[in-house]
């Protein structure tokens, strides 16, 4: 953390009087790469190069901006290169699925350093599943003591985050499953790390590791749709996240559709557990020997048993799988027409699994939707596993970090655990803690 | 008092998750169909094989499977390189071969961050990319490279903490010399070692260290040692550092039990005596090279392939070594092994 009592290059105090404005538009300017050099920071802000020459030095100061480099010369002195110093601090990030708990960890930039998936039943003990949390956490701290300080934690949660949109910073954990209304996620981080955390659905930050890092990156529009035991749909317009209302949007999976003459919510009717039980039945009936011996062999048939089952020809398997597709094909051509998007990604377990799914849901999509909707949409599937959910965690932070509004609280300290709104949160958070004791931590970062 | 666990028995489960949260998916799934073998017969591919060291059965096993498996189909290796551990050598190795246009460059990334700008720009050249053990952060599959081929790594971390486990006393300490590197392949042995520790054994206090190169394993224990004296127990996270351990600890005369991953042939004989060395989860190198192969076949063919291919480990006692050394190793034991065993059922 920079020793912020320093005066800066110029010989005065930095204090609250600090045109903080100015230092926000130059910082988000470098760091989203829209400026590079003194002169297009000038020209584009429209300050003087005084202003902007005593700025970068402040920034330089406080350790997130770099002008160490030399650009290409253009006719006269080669120009020193502003860059955003994305070491400057690192970010927490997780995503808790139905069957695996996720960890990264990503620079201020929200690109993952690194990240470890292991293999987690969510209907466990949910105080056990946070306190391997807590211990991942502190193990990947201290094996990379050399990222920086800590500026926030993503998490990615596989329900709907109700959060109140008049806090900046949580201090309390929103409701976002059954069995988990009185286990203090976000206490326990903030008292544990001390820093800042947000929390957003797997379908969300999945869009949004679509949109960072994956098949969504030079996309406007895109829908994202996410199949597992949840099926969840997830919009980005402009680039950016569409939320709706209270945080609600695309939730498909209650949408209630028809197949065999029966009527249920999507998820129900198409998701992992109607693949699972189907499976299950084909495996029993005698109609599939193939996940009848995956089942004497296993004793049990996943979803994704199922899935690789029809990869591999099981007739059995590719009919549960197309029958799954063309239901989720239904509800997606519906949301194509209403959205017009440039790509639709199929994300999660079951739409990674296989192409049955995809080849489905793709010819009901292409066939029910509107030619001018479909006529360039591409539908592919998600290459980027779990690591979407990490990637959109991190983005979702860095986001947050450096919205100008709350970068007007931090900006001139140098780091966001400054925040006036974050001290009042993690002084809430510390006292709810106290009525609400949080798991025992270990004591060393060991796993 | 001692606390009995039974030992593990080999099993075709996966317990692991891939670099990206994959499920694995099973190399006896990757079948080469005549008509295939014809198809890469006929496509004249060349491909290339970079490793992060030559040195060692693990990677000649590797070699020979996947050398032997790419014959068969008339594909030649352009070339094999030793990368000796070093990104700095692995980057430029990669660099120099897209200039040589391979079909195809199998890979083991001997690091998550630093090599991945190098690997990229493999994948960007139109160069198949298959990945050996590690995947670099950053790197997906079906887009930057075509498939990963592992061990069940994490099934390896969890059998090595089994293996030790009934070894250990109630309340016991433990040691584990973990690798500083950011790897995939380690990272998850040592992960799913402490994991197995903390919630069936929580009995047990485990201390952590780290060596920056298997070389510098030896005096890594020896500092580790001299902070913590009373160990019961040490797990070095595989074979090739654990033989520099294994001499401190006879050196010092220090009796705990030691489990590690891999069953080198400098391993192999103090397994055997099982004085110190109790339990090797081991790969099985021979078999990842053919699948290794085989999934760099299929991809070449322009077939769709697993995103991760992974395969269990096999867990090895001293009593168990003859059988688990022919199941890795696919050869005899050797005589100094046989009879160590042999002296050992005899009791003198």
């Amino acid at each position: 953390m920079p020793d912020t009592s320093r005066p800066n290059g110029r010989g005065r105090k930095r204090n609250s009087e600090t045109p903080s404005r100015s230092l926000i538009t130059i910082l988000n300017l470098v760091r989203k790469g829209t400026a590079d050099t003194r002169q297009e920071i000038e020209r584009t802000c429209e300050l003087g190069r005084a202003v902007v020459a005593d700025r970068l030095a402040t920034l330089a100061e406080l350790d997130l901006v770099d002008e160490t480099k030399t650009g290409i010369a253009t006719g006269g002195r080669a120009p020193k290169l502003v860059t955003f110093h994305r070491n400057a601090g690192c970010i927490l990030v997780a995503s808790l699925d139905q069957n695996s708990l996720s960890i990264g960890l990503a620079d201020l930039s929200g690109r993952l350093l690194t990240e470890h998936h292991e293999a987690m039943e969510l209907s466990l003990d949910p105080r056990g599943i946070l306190d391997r949390l807590v211990k991942l956490f502190d193990w990947i701290l201290a094996r990379h003591t050399d990222a920086g300080t800590l500026w926030g934690i993503g998490l990615s949660v596989p329900a709907p985050v109700l959060t109140p949109s008049s806090e900046t910073f949580l201090s309390a954990t929103p409701s976002f499953l059954p069995g988990w209304e009185h286990i203090p996620v976000v206490e326990t981080l903030i008292g544990r790390f001390d820093a800042p955390v947000w929390i957003r659905s797997s379908v969300e930050t999945m869009t949004m590791g679509e949109l960072s890092a994956g098949a969504a990156t030079d996309v406007d529009t895109m829908l994202f749709v996410k199949v597992g035991k949840r099926i969840g749909a997830g919009l980005a317009v402009g680039g950016q996240l569409f939320r709706g209302t209270k945080g609600a949007a695309g939730l498909i999976g209650q949408l209630p559709v028809t197949d065999a003459g029966r009527t249920g919510p999507l998820e129900a009717m198409a998701g992992a557990d109607m693949i699972q039980r189907e499976g299950l039945a084909a495996a029993q009936d005698g109609s599939s020997s193939y996940l009848a011996d995956i089942l004497a062999r296993m004793g049990e048939l996943t979803p994704f048993d199922v899935g690789q089952a029809a990869q591999a020809g099981d007739p059995a398997s590719m009919d549960i799988l197309s029958r799954s597709g063309r239901m989720i094909g239904h509800s997606v051509a519906y949301l194509a027409t209403m959205l017009n998007p440039e790509i639709i990604v199929l994300g999660g377990s079951v739409a990674m699994t296989n192409d049955t799914l995809l080849a489905a849901v793709r010819e009901v999509v292409y066939r029910e939707s509107h030619p001018l909707v479909t006529r360039d949409l591409r539908i592919i599937s998600s290459q980027m596993g779990s690591s979407a959910a990490l990637v959109g965690a991190a983005t979702v932070v860095t986001e947050a970090l450096f919205d100008p509004d709350l970068m007007r609280g931090w900006i001139v300290q140098g780091v966001p655990q400054t925040h006036p709104g974050f001290r009042a949160a993690r002084d809430a958070a510390a006292d709810r803690l106290t009525t609400t004791p949080a798991p025992p931590t270990p004591p060393a970062p060991s796993l | 008092m001692r606390t009995t666990t039974p030992a593990p028995a080999a099993s075709h489960t996966i317990s692991g998750l891939g670099p990206h949260g994959e499920r694995a998916s099973d190399p006896r799934r990757l079948v080469i169909t005549a008509s295939d073998a014809a198809a890469a017969r006929a496509g004249g591919f060349r491909v290339a094989v970079v490793l992060h060291t030559l040195s060692g059965n693990w990677s000649e096993q590797h070699l020979a499977a996947i050398a032997g498996t790419l014959g068969d189909v008339s594909i030649p290796l352009l070339d094999v390189i030793d990368c000796e551990f070093d990104p700095d050598r692995q980057i430029a190795a990669l660099d120099r071969l897209i200039a040589e246009r391979p079909d195809a460059i199998i890979s083991l990334p001997v690091d998550n961050t630093a090599v991945a700008e190098a690997h990229l720009r493999v994948a960007r050249a139109g160069i198949k990319l298959l990945l050996l053990d590690n995947a670099p952060t950053g790197l997906l599959p079906g887009k930057d490279y075509v498939s990963l081929v592992s061990a069940d790594n994490f099934g390896l971390g969890r059998t090595a903490a089994e293996l030790m486990a009934e070894h250990l006393p109630q309340g016991a300490s433990v040691g584990v010399l973990s690798y500083d590197v950011d790897f995939f392949a380690t990272n998850q042995r040592e992960i799913a070692f402490t994991k197995w520790m903390t919630t069936q054994r929580p009995d047990v206090t485990l201390h952590t260290a780290g060596f920056g190169a298997p070389h510098l394993a030896g005096e890594t224990a020896r500092s580790f040692l001299e902070e913590h004296s009373a160990l019961d127990g040490l797990f070095v996270v595989w074979d090739e550092p654990a033989v520099p351990v294994l001499e401190q600890l006879e050196e010092l005369g220090a009796r705990m039990a030691v489990t590690t991953v891999d069953l080198g042939e400098k391993v192999a004989p103090r397994l055997a005596d099982g004085t110190i060395l109790k339990g090797v989860a081991a790969q099985n190198p021979f078999s990842q090279g053919v699948a290794m192969a085989q999934v760099t076949i299929l991809s070449l063919l322009g077939r769709q392939t697993p995103a991760w291919i992974a395969l269990p480990g096999i867990p090895i006692t001293p009593a168990g070594i003859l059988g688990g050394y022919q199941s890795v190793w696919r050869a005899p034991a050797p005589r100094e092994i046989m009879e160590m065993r042999e002296s050992r059922a005899s009791g003198s």
